[in-house]
Order: C-alpha cells, then structure tokens, then sequence
C-alpha cells in the first residue's frame, strides 16, 4: 500500500469515524427531544383525559342530580299532605299512592308512623309500589320486618333531614337494586310523627355510568356511602361487596385502598391505579346528598394509545433521517476523500507551476548589471507576475555588437500564457541569433505562432535591435504599447501598431528605425505597469510613471522606483496583471562630446565652400593647426562632393535631383571631433568601396577613387550606416 | 582660385594660386582639356601659391601625368606647400610626379 492510499483510507476511516459520531449525537439528540416530547406531549394527554373525565363526571353528576332532586322533590311535595293526613289516619295509604303515582321515576312508597303516636295503633306504614304499571298497596308493619328498627326510619329521624339509604337489591320486586329517600314528617307540634319514603329503582345510574364512554375501555364505578359497589362493569361485585373488600382480596390493595379512603371520604380527584397489571387514571368525584362517589377508570395503555401511534410515526420519520442523514454522511466523507484528492492535485499542481515559474524565470536573464564588463550600456528588467506564472516577457543579450532586446505580453495569464510566453521567448531567441532585422525576427516568430495557435492566444510585442556603436534603433512592434524615449525630454517611441504576433499569418510587419545618442535611454513597460488599479479602480498611468522616471537614476534605481511608486498606488489591491519593465541607458555613440555644429548643404558643389567656411569656424574655435584643419577640411569635403555627385543621381539617369539636403553635423570634445554627414539619397556605403593602390604607376591609375582613399586615410575612424532610410557617414578624427 | 597659364617654346607653365577644391576644378575643365593637347611637351605646375588641393584637383594633376606619358610629354610639379606635400604623400603622387 502506498502512501496515497494510507492517507485515503486514514481520510476514509476519519470521515467514517467522524460521521457515526455525528450520526450518534443526531441519535441521541432525538432521543431526548422524544423524551421531551413524549413528556409533555403525556402531560398534554392526561391534562385532556383529566378535562374529558371531570366534564363526563360532571355530566353523570348533574344527570344523577336532576334524579335525585325529582325524587327529593317528589317526597317534599307531599309533606303537607302528609301533615294533613296525620289526623286522619285512614287516609294515610292515599300519600304512598299519590306520591307513586304521580311520579314515575318513584317505584315505591311508604308512610311509616313513628311508633305511639296513635295511641291505639303502634306500628303503621301502608306501602304502595308500582309493579308492571299497576299499584299494589301493603303493609310494611308486619311482624317479621319491624320497620322501626331499619335505617331508612332511623337515620332522617335521627338527623332530622331526609336521608338517602343504603343502595339495596329488592328481592321483592325482582332482583333491582334500589335506595330510598327517607324525609321525616312533623306534626303541627312540630313532633316527628313519621317518615315518608320514595324507593328509587337504581337502573337509571347503571345506564348513566355505562354511558361514559371516553375510552372504548374506559369505565365507571359508584360506590355507595358504606363502600358498596353500585355500578361496576364486573356486575357480579354489584351489592356483593365494598370496595374495601374488595381492595383486601386484591393484590393491589395499596393503591386501591387509597382510592378508596378517598372516595369515601368524599374527596373528588385523580390518581394513577394499576389493578391486574393494568395501569389507570382514575378521576373520582362525590355525589352531594347521596354520599354516593363516582369514577371513572382510563387505562394509560388507551389513554397514550393515540400519543403511541403518533409515537411510532415519529420514529419511524427519525429513523428515515437518520437514515439520510448516514447516507449524506457517506457521500460527503466520499466527496470530502475527492476535494482533498482535488486540493492534493491542486496542490501538486500549484508546486508545478512554481517549477515552472522557476524555469520561466531562469529563461530570461536576470543578474544585472547584465554586462558588468560594458561602459556602453546600463540596463536592467524586472517581471512581477500577478500569479504563480506570468505571461508577461522580456528578454535581451548582445551579438556582434548589437544589443537584441524585446518585451512582450502574452494574452491571458497563468499556465496557459506562461506556455505561450516560453514558446515566444525561444522563437525570439532561436531567430534573433541569425538574424539582425527586427521585422523579420517578428515576421518569422508570427508566421511559427500563428501556426500553432489553436488555443486563441495572442501576444503583444516589439522587437529592438540596438547597434551598440552607433546607438542606431530598428525596431519592429506587434501590438505592444509604446516605449518611453529619454533624451533631453521625455517621450513616446514612436511605434507602429501592426498586430500582435499570432493573430494572423503571413500579416506584413513594419520595421522602424530611431537612433539613440549618448545618454539617450529607452524604457519598455507591459500594461500592468500603466494599469495598475488602486483600490479606487483608478489607474496608475503614464503621467505618474514618466514622473517617477524623469530623475533618470542608473538602470536599477530606476525600475526600483518604478515598482515602489507602484506598490505605493495600488495599496492592498490585489495585482491584476502581470508588470514588467526594461530599461536601457544608452552610454556609446554620438554627443559624447560637448559641442556640436551643424549646417544643412543642398546637393550643390558650390556648397563645398560653406563646408570649408564651416570647417574653419570650428577650427578656429578650436584652435585647430592649419594641417589639422586642412586635413579634415579635405576629408570633409571629399565625403561630402561624394555625396553632392552621386547620392542623389538615381540609376539610370544623368542628372541628380535638385536641391536635396545634406546635414552635416559636427560634434567635437577635449580630444575629438566627430563629423556626421546624412543624407537620404541612394544606399552607399563609402567605407566598403575599392581600395585605391597608390604604388602602382599612373598608367595603371584609375582616375577615380582618390576622394574616399583621402577621408578614409585622413580620418582615424569612418563609419557608415543606413539609418531611418538616410546614408549616416561618420568621421572621427583625434585633435589633440 | 586663380589659374596661369604661359607657354614658352616646348614649356609650358601652370600656376595654380588659392584652394584647387572641387568646385575649382570643375571649372578647369578647359584649360585642362587644352593643355592635354600639349602634353607632347614639359608642363610645369607652379604650385608656390596653391593652398590646398582635392581629389579632383589630383585628377587634373593625374590626366596630365597621363597625357603626358602618351604623348611623350612630361609634368614637374613645382613648390608645393606641407599640406599639399602630405597629400600626395597619402595618394602615392608622391611617386607619380617629378616634384622639384
């Protein structure tokens, strides 16, 4: 295994480890967000249920009220009668019939006379009750059932009030569980003289509790005043047992003896029950008068049936997220695995590009001074690219005494135009080191790059070739921006645009063609320079750079304070392009000398008689020997009747063009003197003409050619060039 | 620039006096097609009073020499000044001429 893949798994485990965390977090968070829930959500629920019961205990309560006050009513109504019947005994049995009677809900009823309050008769309670829609009348003042001993006789003489009875099953009238309300009757004496009663078949409350039916097994007991079971679902407790012998026999008799106490005690509340493995809230609530108590049992199970369900959906929807939020996980630590491996490229792919950057850099020189050893030339270059590689160029060396120099910008930055830049580079180089015309070095590198552009690119730049000597400038542009021209001013070279290399083939390039004089400098920039942005979006400009470079420091200085004055401007705003600079200062050629003369001839051999005058003034000023004066008097006029004669007769014909201009300058120091003669007639380069015998007999003699072997001998230097399509003779003679 | 010319039997003499420059000796073409007429004989150049001379005031000196060898004739260049000496020195007339 290598590194690679350790490192992918180590990511692949991390990643893996890292989500199952996530993942267990996630778990555990829902689970006491459930927990919560469930909590409040059973809060929620038993809050409801709690409403639910009281309302339906309520409801029951009211129902067994309105009952129970009909039959209380029932009885009070016939008081009075009752009152008034006591002095007619006789009509006594007509009050049980009358109060049966007329109240249906009243299934039997008695009058029952507290025994001695007729003198002659001492038990007397005539019943009446009513069986299958007929009234029957009997007696309750028999031997066997001595009434005055029972409770419903005892108890509302006792508290003097009416008295709801015991719950009780009437074996009599078929098995029905009863009570009875008892109400004491007064005489005009205000003596108790009896107690009128109503039995109240019980069958109404059994319906009434079995109608609460919130939960389908949900249920509801009463219990009586002593603890017995009144209704209840389990019908064979009914009148069978108390509730407290009932709790005994269970085993849960703790929680329902609790119940109990309170019920009987007439307390209304709830509580949480569990009978038979069945846990329940049990909402109770007493009912007035009666001494009766009534509940309502809700087994949880059914209670949180609902919140179960909804439970059960929850989870099963956490599970799912769960779920999803594993198999994010798992895409992400794949993807987290392919961004690192992206990063890892990219980061591979960044050192490259600094290699590459390194390579680029190492292409063009970059020690400077370039040319330590040359008192002619100061020079210097800088590239700043705005990425890792740039797509900016500059590059230089001397051949033959000719310093080929070029700058250039490839469209586009990074790799893609550092690619380029190297390409253009090699070609600049490769061709400039045979050729010495600009405009074919850029004819060549277009025609080669056109070729092979398919990716659109296109590079702007412009090719010098500066004759070391001579100071002479060809240059050839391809789109670049103009240079700066130091002489005694600064300036615009000036530069035809053409077009920039690449963009089409075969396109003609025009060569031009300057001359740099002593301490003349050129300065080539890219557009990063002028177009650096502040933050402002302003640019930096050439009026900002021609200030910086108006105190014309060495070669260095100069660029340096270029780049200063820059990072000055632009501030923290980033580096959009890439900035480039080439500086040459120019320490060869003419005007080296303090003084200069110059006069304009026209192509007239009469004219030969200023050149003398002009030769003496200099002579004169110079104080020049008169051999010296005669001497460069005589080459000057030899170099210069050559050029009145001949330059501007063009081929073919007889007669020269009148009236064309030749310059002749002067230029002389402490120790020399320098005349330049320029023209702009046909191409002749005196200095490459045949050398003239002079031992040779006059026979053998031309005739011809004496002119140039006497400037050419006079002069300690002839030099001709063809400059900006002129003829430049340059003769320098010592003169000391 | 001043030209003499005197014959005397079968001398002949030429006195050059101020600048023989070009334009000067452009201006000499007839006397100087006249005298290579007579270039059977001896032609003397007095140069005492000649300050300077050109290519083409060699020329003049050169087609008479020439002229001279043809015909039997001969040139003596007579009195001339450092200047013009080391011109001919430097054209090799020095070699060419009889310089008295």
């Amino acid at each position: 295994m290598n590194i690679k893949e350790m490192r992918e798994r180590a990511i692949k485990r991390r990643s893996r480890w890292t989500g199952l965390l996530l993942i267990l977090i996630a778990v555990g968070f829902l689970e006491v967000l459930s927990l919560v829930q469930a909590y409040y959500a059973q809060r929620g629920i038993r809050q409801e249920a709690q409403a639910k019961a009281e309302g339906q205990l309520n409801a029951a309560h009211s129902d067994i009220m309105n009952i129970v006050n009909q039959a209380e009513s029932a009885v009070r109504n016939s008081v009075w009668v009752a009152q008034w019947c006591l002095d007619v005994p006789d009509s006594l049995p007509n009050i049980p019939k009358l109060l049966v009677n007329n109240n249906p809900i009243v299934a039997g009823s008695t009058i029952a006379i507290v025994p001695g309050y007729y003198k002659h008769t001492h038990l007397l309670a005539p019943y009446a009750a009513i069986t299958n829609g007929e009234i029957i009348n009997k007696s309750l003042a028999t031997a066997e059932y001595d009434y005055s001993s029972q409770e419903w006789f005892t108890k509302p003489i006792e508290l003097d009030r009416g008295y709801w009875s015991e719950p009780y099953i009437d074996k009599g009238g078929g098995e029905i569980l009863m009570t009875t309300y008892s109400f004491p009757i007064k005489d005009r004496n205000g003596r108790i003289a009896a107690v009128l009663t109503a039995d109240l078949d019980l069958g109404w409350l059994t319906v009434i509790a079995q109608g609460i039916k919130i939960y389908p097994h949900a249920f509801s007991t009463v219990v009586s005043r002593n603890g017995h079971i009144m209704v209840s679902p389990a019908e064979t407790l009914i009148m069978n047992k108390t509730v407290n012998e009932f709790a005994a026999s269970s085993k849960d008799s703790a929680s329902l003896n609790k119940l109990n106490r309170a019920m009987l005690s007439k307390k209304s509340g709830s509580m949480s029950i569990t009978h038979e493995g069945v846990k329940s809230m049990v909402y109770f609530k007493p009912i007035e008068r009666t001494g009766w108590s009534m509940n309502i049992f809700i087994p949880e199970k059914e209670m949180f049936a609902g919140l179960k369900n909804v439970n059960r959906k929850i989870r099963a929807l956490q599970f799912l997220g769960l779920l999803l939020i594993a198999l994010i996980f798992h895409a992400v630590a794949k993807n987290q695995l392919k961004f690192k491996n992206i990063a890892d490229k990219k980061e591979k792919m960044e050192n490259e590009l600094h290699i590459a950057s390194s390579i680029q850099m190492s292409m063009i020189p970059k020690i400077f001074p370039p040319f330590p050893e040359r008192k002619d030339i100061d020079m210097a270059a800088t590239i700043v690219p705005a990425k890792e590689v740039g797509g900016d160029l500059y590059d230089f060396f001397i051949r033959n005494e000719k310093l080929f120099f070029c700058i250039g910008d490839v469209s586009g930055k990074g790799v893609p135009a550092s690619l380029v830049m190297a390409v253009t580079r090699s070609l600049f180089r490769s061709l400039a080191n045979h050729e010495d015309s600009p405009k074919k070095i850029v004819s060549s590198m277009n025609d080669s790059m056109a070729d092979m552009n398919e990716s659109s690119m296109f590079v702007t730049f412009l090719c010098c070739v500066l004759d070391l000597h001579t100071g002479q400038l060809k240059y050839c542009n391809a789109g670049h921006n103009a240079p700066l021209l130091f002489t005694n001013k600064i300036s615009s070279l000036d530069v035809l645009p053409n077009l920039p290399l690449a963009v089409m083939k075969n396109f003609e390039y025009a060569e031009q063609e300057g001359i740099l004089h002593y301490d003349d400098a050129i300065f080539l920039y890219t557009d990063g320079i002028t177009e650096a942005e502040n933050s402002d979006r302003q640019l930096f400009g050439i009026e900002r750079l021609t200030k910086v470079l108006s105190c014309r420091k060495g070669a260095l200085e100069c660029l340096q304070s270029v780049q200063n004055a820059v990072s000055e401007f632009v501030g923290n705003a980033p580096q959009n392009d890439d900035r480039t600079m080439l500086f040459i200062h120019f320490l060869n050629g003419h005007n080296k000398k303090e003084n200069t003369k110059t006069i304009t001839i026209h192509n007239d051999i009469n004219q030969i008689h200023d050149v003398f005058n002009f030769v003496e003034s200099i002579a004169e000023e110079k104080k020049l020997s008169p051999t010296l004066t005669s001497n460069i008097n005589l080459a000057l006029e030899e170099a210069v009747t050559n050029v009145i004669l001949y330059a501007y007769k063009p081929e073919g014909k007889k007669e020269c063009d009148k009236d064309m201009p030749i310059d002749i300058t002067a230029v002389w120091g402490n120790d020399e003197l320098d005349l330049i003669i320029t023209d702009s007639g046909i191409p002749f380069d005196p200095t490459s003409a045949p050398k003239v015998n002079t031992n040779i007999s006059a026979d053998e003699r031309d005739i011809g050619g004496l002119g140039i072997h006497l400037f050419m001998t006079i002069m300690d230097e002839v030099r001709y060039d063809r400059i900006n399509g002129k003829n430049v003779l340059t003769m320098k003679k010592k003169i000391v | 620039m001043q030209t003499n010319i005197s014959k005397k039997d079968n001398n002949i003499i030429v006195e050059f006096i101020g600048r023989l420059d070009t334009p000067a000796a452009q201006g000499l073409s007839k006397e100087v097609s006249e005298l290579q007429k007579d270039a059977d004989k001896t032609i003397t150049i007095d140069c005492t009073n000649l300050e300077y001379i050109s290519s083409s005031g060699l020329r003049i000196f050169l087609s008479l020499k020439k002229a001279t060898a043809q015909k039997g004739g001969k040139v003596i260049v007579k009195n001339i000044n450092n200047e013009i000496r080391s011109v001919f020195m430097m054209t090799g007339f020095l070699n060419l001429f009889e310089i008295v």
